[in-house]
C-alpha cells in the first residue's frame, strides 16, 4: 500500500479547483481540515463494512483470488493502522486501553518478565540504564521492550510503546528496533517473547459463569478480560483481566487498530490576506493516512461537505454521484 | 509443546525442578497446542466454525480429554499407601474410578476382590421400641460408628470369603467314635461358590465418603491402587496433555460438539462431523490397543500347554 507524500495538498488543490468557481466556493484551511477529518473517518470506517461484505462474497464463492482478491487489499489498509502497546495498569488487574484505539484486535499476556528499570541517559533507539545489568538479567536480542510506569517517579508519562531488543551492547545499554518515545527517567520493562498467550475478550454477562466453572476458569495459560467503562478523560476504556493475579504492568500488551490521525493542512502566509501557502514542515502537519487509491473518495466526500456548506446543491450532488459510481465499480 | 533438542530431552534442561519432565513428552500434545491448532485450522470466516469464543473451545477440548481418560486412553495412575487400623484408604484427590486394588505382601502384588456385600453402613440411634431418636432440632441422632463398621474394624465381622474372617475359619469340630466331625465339609469343596472363594482381604468403596473400606486382615498392610483420573491435572491447564494418537479425534470431537450446538448448521454437516468423530475414536483405540506380533506370540504360546 503506497501513500502519496503530501496527498493532503493534492486533495485540497483538487477540491478547490472543482468547488471554487469564480471564487464562490473558496474553502478556508480550517474548514478544509474539518471536512478532511470527517471524510477520512468516514472512509476508514467504511473499510470494516467492506471487509465484512467481501467475506460474505468469498463464502458465497463470488470473489476471486490473485489480483481479484479484494479482501487482501482491504486487510492491508486496515493493518496499516495496527499498533502494539503495553497497557498501563490503573490498579491491580485493571488496565487502561490506549487513547487512540478504534478496535482492540488482540490482547496478549507475556508471562516471562525479564527485568525492569528506568532510563538514566536518553539516547535515540537505545535503552541506557546505568543501574541495570542486562547481561546478568539474561536479556537477549528479540525480547520485547515496553514503556511502563517508573515506580520511583510515576509522574513520567507512559506511552506504552513497544520495540524489540536488537543487541545487548553492554551491561547497561541495549539497542532497540525503534525509538519508543523514551525520555529521562522513563520506566521500561523487558519481556521474553516465548510462551505468549492471548487474553480472550469475554462479555460482562459471561464472566461470572466463566470464573465459576472449574473447566473454564481463566488462568495464566488461558486468561480473559472484560471491557469496562472509561477510567479518565486521558484514556479510553478500561479492561479487567482475569485471573486477578495478572497485575504486572508491561505484561499485558494490546494489538489494536487505531483511529487515523486528524489531517491538518498547515500553511504560512506569504502575503497578509493572500492565498496561504502549503507548509509541510510545520510541527502539527498531518497528512491523510489512507492509501493513494482513496484520493478520489476523499475528494468526493469533501466536495459533498463543502457543497452543503456553501449551499451548492450541484456540488454536493456531484460528489455523491461520483462516490456512488465508485462504490458500484467496487461492488 | 515446542520441539526440544536431544540434549534438552535427556538432561531435562528447561525443567530445573524435575529430573524427568521431558522424558516421554514426545508422545503427548498439550492442551495449549490443541486449542491453538484448532483455532488456527478449524475456526475462521471461511471455515465451518466461526464466531466461536475460545472458552468454548477450551471447554470442549477438556471434555474430550476427560472422556478419553475414563476409558479409552488407559492412562493409569498408581498409588501405594499403607492401610492403618482404621482399615480406610482415602481415595486420591484426582480419583475418578479404580482399575485394580492390590495387596503388596512378600514382594508380590495380590489382586484384591471387591466384596459383593457391603462392609460399611450408616446407622441411626434407636430406643428399645426401635423408634428413631432425634435431637431438639429434629435431626436424627447417629452413633459414631455403625455395628457393621465397628465389627469390621475390630475384626469381629465374619466374611463369606474364604479368608481369615470366614465364618467357618477356626470353627471347632467334635470327636465321636474316634473321628472328628465338622459342620462343613473338610477337604475338596464340591459346589464351592467360586465368586467368594478367595483368601485375600476384601474391600468395598464408599464413593460418597471418598474412601476404600477393607476387611480387618488388611490392617497394617500396603495397598496399591491403580486408578484412572480425568486428566485435568488438578486444574493446571499448562500440564494437561493427551496422547498424540488421540489428537485427531479430539479435533473432530470439538468440531462435532461445536457444530451440533450452533444454530443454523445443516444436519448433514453435523452428521458428517459425528461420523468422523466416531471413526477416529475407533482408529485411536485400535492404535492404542498395541496389538503387535511380539505380544500376541507370547500369549499364543500358552495354547499348547497341557493342563493336568
Amino acid at each position: 500500500m503506497k501513500r502519496l507524500i503530501g496527498m493532503i495538498n493534492t486533495v485540497r488543490a483538487t477540491v478547490l479547483s472543482i468547488a471554487n468557481k469564480n471564487n464562490y466556493g473558496y474553502i478556508t484551511p480550517n474548514d478544509f481540515n474539518l471536512y478532511a477529518k470527517q471524510a477520512q473517518l468516514d472512509i476508514f470506517e467504511d473499510y470494516f463494512y467492506q471487509y465484512n461484505s467481501q467475506i460474505v462474497k468469498q463464502n458465497a464463492r463470488v470473489s476471486g483470488s490473485g489480483y481479484a482478491d479484494i479482501l487482501k487489499g482491504i486487510e492491508e489498509v486496515v493493518d496499516s493502522f495496527s499498533s502494539t502497546k503495553s497497557l498501563v495498569t490503573s490498579g491491580l488487574n485493571t488496565y487502561d486501553m490506549p487513547e487512540d484505539y478504534y478496535l482492540m484486535n488482540k490482547i496478549n499476556y507475556y508471562p516471562l518478565f525479564i527485568t525492569q528499570g528506568a532510563v538514566t541517559v536518553v539516547s535515540q533507539d537505545r535503552i541506557v540504564d546505568q543501574n541495570a545489568d542486562f547481561i546478568a538479567d539474561g536479556v537477549q536480542p528479540g525480547m520485547l521492550v515496553v514503556s511502563v510506569t517508573n515506580p520511583l517517579d510515576p509522574s513520567v508519562i507512559v506511552t506504552g510503546d513497544s520495540a524489540f531488543v536488537v543487541s545487548v551492547d553492554g551491561i547497561n545499554q541495549l539497542t532497540i528496533s525503534s525509538n519508543i518515545g523514551i525520555v529521562q527517567d522513563q520506566g521500561y520493562a523487558i519481556l521474553s517473547t516465548s510462551r505468549i498467550t492471548e487474553v480472550e475478550r469475554v462479555s460482562q454477562n459471561k464472566i461470572f459463569y466463566l470464573n465459576s466453572s472449574p473447566l473454564t476458569q481463566p488462568n495464566s495459560t488461558f486468561p480473559a478480560y472484560v471491557l469496562g467503562g472509561a477510567n479518565s478523560t486521558v484514556y479510553g476504556n478500561t479492561i479487567t483481566v482475569y485471573p486477578n493475579t495478572l497485575t504486572t504492568e508491561g505484561t499485558i500488551i494490546g494489538q489494536y487498530i487505531r483511529y487515523p490521525k486528524d489531517p491538518n493542512w498547515t500553511y504560512f502566509n506569504i502575503i497578509t490576506g493572500g492565498e496561504p501557502s502549503f507548509d509541510e514542515t510545520a510541527p502539527d502537519y498531518q497528512d491523510f493516512e489512507l492509501p493513494d487509491s482513496d484520493q478520489t473518495n476523499l475528494v468526493n466526500k469533501i466536495l459533498q461537505y463543502a457543497g452543503v456548506s456553501i449551499r451548492e446543491t450541484a456540488l454536493a450532488q456531484f460528489g455523491k454521484m461520483e462516490e456512488k459510481e465508485s462504490d458500484q465499480q467496487e461492488g | 509443546m515446542a520441539y526440544i533438542t536431544e540434549y534438552q530431552y535427556y538432561e531435562n534442561t528447561g525443567n530445573p525442578n524435575t529430573l524427568d519432565e521431558n522424558w516421554g513428552s514426545y508422545q503427548y500434545v498439550s492442551l495449549n497446542d490443541i486449542v491453538n491448532n484448532f483455532i488456527l485450522m478449524y475456526v475462521g470466516n471461511d471455515k465451518l466454525i466461526n464466531n466461536v469464543e475460545r472458552f468454548n473451545i477450551i471447554f470442549h477440548a477438556k471434555r474430550a480429554i476427560q472422556e478419553l481418560n475414563y476409558d479409552s486412553m488407559k492412562e493409569i495412575k498408581i498409588l501405594e499407601l499403607e492401610v492403618c487400623d482404621t482399615l480406610r484408604y482415602v481415595l486420591p484427590h484426582d480419583y475418578v474410578n479404580w482399575v485394580r486394588i492390590s495387596l503388596y505382601k512378600n514382594g508380590t502384588l495380590l489382586p484384591l476382590t471387591e466384596n459383593i456385600q457391603t462392609n460399611w453402613s450408616d446407622a441411626y440411634l434407636q430406643d428399645n421400641n426401635c423408634r428413631i431418636l432425634f435431637d431438639h432440632e429434629g435431626k436424627i441422632l447417629k452413633p459414631s460408628t455403625s455395628t457393621v463398621d465397628l465389627q469390621r474394624i475390630t475384626g469381629g465381622k465374619k466374611s463369606i470369603y474364604l479368608n481369615e474372617q470366614s465364618q467357618y475359619n477356626g470353627q471347632e469340630g467334635y470327636f465321636y467314635n474316634g473321628l472328628w466331625y465338622f459342620e462343613y465339609p473338610v477337604g475338596a469343596r464340591y459346589g464351592l461358590n467360586t465368586e467368594t472363594a478367595n483368601a485375600n482381604p476384601t474391600f468395598k468403596i464408599n464413593k460418597k465418603s471418598g474412601v476404600i473400606n477393607f476387611s480387618s486382615d488388611m490392617a497394617g498392610e500396603l495397598c496399591v491402587l491403580e486408578y484412572v483420573s480425568d486428566g485435568m491435572e488438578n486444574g493446571v491447564d499448562s500440564e494437561i496433555s493427551v496422547n498424540k494418537l488421540f489428537e485427531e479425534f479430539i479435533y473432530s470431537y470439538m468440531k462435532f460438539v461445536i457444530l451440533s450446538s450452533k444454530y443454523g448448521i445443516q444436519e448433514y454437516i453435523v452428521n458428517r462431523a459425528r461420523k468422523e468423530k466416531s471413526a477416529l475414536l475407533r482408529n485411536a483405540k485400535l492404535r492404542l490397543s498395541n496389538i503387535h506380533p511380539g505380544r500376541l506370540l507370547m500369549n499364543l504360546r500358552g495354547q499348547n500347554k497341557w493342563i493336568k
